[in-house]
């Protein structure tokens, strides 16, 4: 296993995309190319030269484009933003093609004009028709674009609630951890009789730390305050259980605490990193907490010693899954966790979102 | 009735200890955070009784059992891990979950008093009777008379057992000096055989013995065995 992985699978390109694609640009290439035959006289192997390579053109041109919406997230964005990239993207697609068309004809044809364009718009003068060539093309890439947004902003919002649901469901069941749930109790047993101060303590935190877990169904994102405010009461019960062995630091910019982030995030990074680092070592260790503002990112990391020599769990353990999964549905690829176990004896967690 | 409580939260010995507080006829010799302690603490106050927490720092209660040549009386003490416990194919052993209920603990107490009481943990003269062995994710308690054959395999010994075939973490030449000797033979370089378990035995060539178990495979006696074999099995 890779000492760094990044958690979560890619999701798959669907045949149907790579289906309308081939015929889009196939219907594209034969409408242009026919039509320069019929109407312009052209021959077909002049015609499949220029058409031809500006059809599979097309297709290197929408695929960068798509490649670079979805690695930069841009679904993610909102509207206005993003209306202006894909704006700016069908200007710059319809460009580079306009050109290439141009260069194509110029050295089949001998002129820049494709010959289907000088026979629709004969009687306007040259630099008028290549001005209706570029049109031409813009609308070719903006209707691609605009169809292609389409369906992927219905694709995502459709996977967005059927995972935000699934995950949702998921997230309660794993954050009802029955392990911390009835260990808690059991030592609050305990407390009830020597130190009944603590134990009333314990009982409140007990209560507020489930009736968070279980409105986190609810609510997608919380303040970080609000979080932080829940993960001090689950520390505080993991306190009574692992007593000197659980030492923790925080070093929380006071800029961060006002971000949005999902509901149960760093209760999971800390859960993981007691369960997987400090109640794992005899002697326990420290668990360290941080929460900066990077440009106009939030990044929340935990830091935890761990046991050495044992070799890391499969990828990672289904929490840190599932909440990698859920930071890429909220913020798309502006959203990540990372798990770092490149050091033998310490798990560095980072999760990062728009601020 | 010594009892020795294993649990890595001193919360949760406290509440044990004053659950038990209750049985006078239980006594607590000692407590252990982890299994290192708690195998230090066995080999030295040999317990009848072990209370024992499944996840701890450092291995888990089975891994502390596997570790174990005279195993105690075992109660398992667990927050949610009843599911691993049933899994296994553990019969001698009892669990309680925390928090732990008065009553059960009353039943687990009168359980462990009603059974015969076995020599204890402190006889490490006496031969094995059983072993623990914790082969990957499946534990088991071995009684070894119902074993037929101990295979070498490295520093690793593969027992027969029914239709088991669990491996040990020991060498063959570690376990034969703790087997019973009426019992258990030692057949060549790689093999210990239950004695109880052959059927019959041919003379080969050059003096060796060809020994057939019952349900099991045909076991070569080594020549330098076979006077000792042959002196062995006229006594039986």
């Amino acid at each position: 296993m890779r000492p760094t992985a990044n958690i979560g699978a890619v999701r798959k390109t669907s045949p149907l995309y790579w289906a309308l694609q081939l015929v889009g640009w196939g219907f594209h290439f034969n409408a242009q190319a026919s039509g320069e035959v019929v109407f312009a006289g052209a021959t077909w192997s002049q015609a499949t030269m220029v058409w031809g390579t500006a059809s599979v053109a097309g297709i290197l041109l929408t695929q960068t484009f798509r490649w670079t919406a979805k690695r930069r997230g841009w679904l993610a964005l909102p509207p206005y933003p993003l209306f202006a990239r894909v704006a700016g993207s069908a200007l710059l697609l319809a460009a580079l093609s306009h050109l290439l068309v141009m260069s194509l004809s110029q050295i089949v044809y001998g002129t820049p004009v494709a010959p289907i364009m000088g026979s629709f718009y004969e009687r306007l003068s040259e630099s008028m028709q290549l001005r209706n060539q570029f049109i031409q093309i813009l609308v070719i890439y903006a209707s691609w674009l605009a169809l292609y947004m389409a369906f992927a902003m219905q694709r995502r919002r459709q996977q967005l609630s059927e995972q935000l649901q699934s995950t949702q469901l998921r997230l309660l069941k794993s954050q009802l951890n029955p392990h911390f749930l009835f260990n808690a109790l059991n030592g609050l047993r305990s407390l009830i009789e020597d130190e009944p101060a603590r134990a009333r303590d314990a009982v409140t935190q007990l209560a507020r730390t489930l009736r968070y877990t279980l409105a986190s169904g609810d609510e997608d994102l919380v303040s970080l305050e609000r979080e932080l405010e829940m993960v001090e009461d689950y520390l505080a019960l993991e306190s009574m259980r692992l007593a000197e062995r659980l030492g923790v630091e925080r070093r929380i910019e006071p800029a961060a605490r006002a971000s949005r982030v999902p509901t149960m995030l760093l209760q999971t990074l800390v859960e993981n990193a007691i369960k997987h680092g400090i109640a794992a070592l005899k002697e326990g260790g420290t668990l360290r907490i941080e929460a900066r503002i990077v440009k106009d990112e939030l990044r929340l990391t935990v830091t935890n010693p761990r046991p050495r020599g044992i070799a890391a769990t499969d990828g990672a353990g289904v929490g840190l899954q599932n909440a990698a999964e859920r930071l890429r549905l909220l913020f798309g690829a502006r959203g990540g966790l990372n798990l770092d176990l490149s050091q033998p004896d310490r798990a560095v967690a980072e999760a990062r979102m728009p601020r | 009735m010594k009892t020795l409580l294993v649990d890595d939260e001193p919360l949760a010995r406290r509440e044990l200890r004053r659950l038990l507080a209750a049985f006078p006829s239980v006594q607590i010799v000692g407590e252990a955070s982890n299994i290192d302690e708690a195998h230090e603490c066995i080999e030295a106050l040999s317990p009848d009784v072990v209370f024992l927490d499944i996840q701890m720092p450092g291995g888990t209660g089975f891994d502390l059992l596997a570790r174990l040549d005279h195993v105690p009386r075992i109660v398992f003490t667990t927050a949610y891990d009843q599911y691993a416990i049933k899994a296994f194919d553990v019969n001698a052993l009892d669990y309680l979950l925390k928090p732990v209920e008065p009553q059960r603990l009353a039943a687990a107490i009168r359980k462990i008093q009603e059974t015969a009481p076995r020599e204890t943990a402190s006889s490490g003269a006496l031969p094995l009777e059983q072993l623990f062995i914790k082969d990957g994710p499946r534990c088991w308690f071995v009684p070894l008379r119902q074993v037929s054959l101990f295979t070498s395999e490295g520093n690793y010994v593969r027992l027969h057992w029914g239709q088991e075939r669990p491996l040990l973490g020991r060498s063959l030449a570690a376990l034969e000096r703790k087997l019973d000797q009426k019992r258990f033979f030692r057949a060549n370089r790689a093999q210990i055989v239950n004695l109880d378990f052959i059927q019959h035995v041919e003379t080969g060539e050059g003096g060796r013995l060809h020994v057939q178990l019952r349900d099991g495979p045909e076991i070569e006696v080594s020549r330098r065995q076979a006077r000792e074999f042959k002196e062995r099995s006229t006594i039986a």
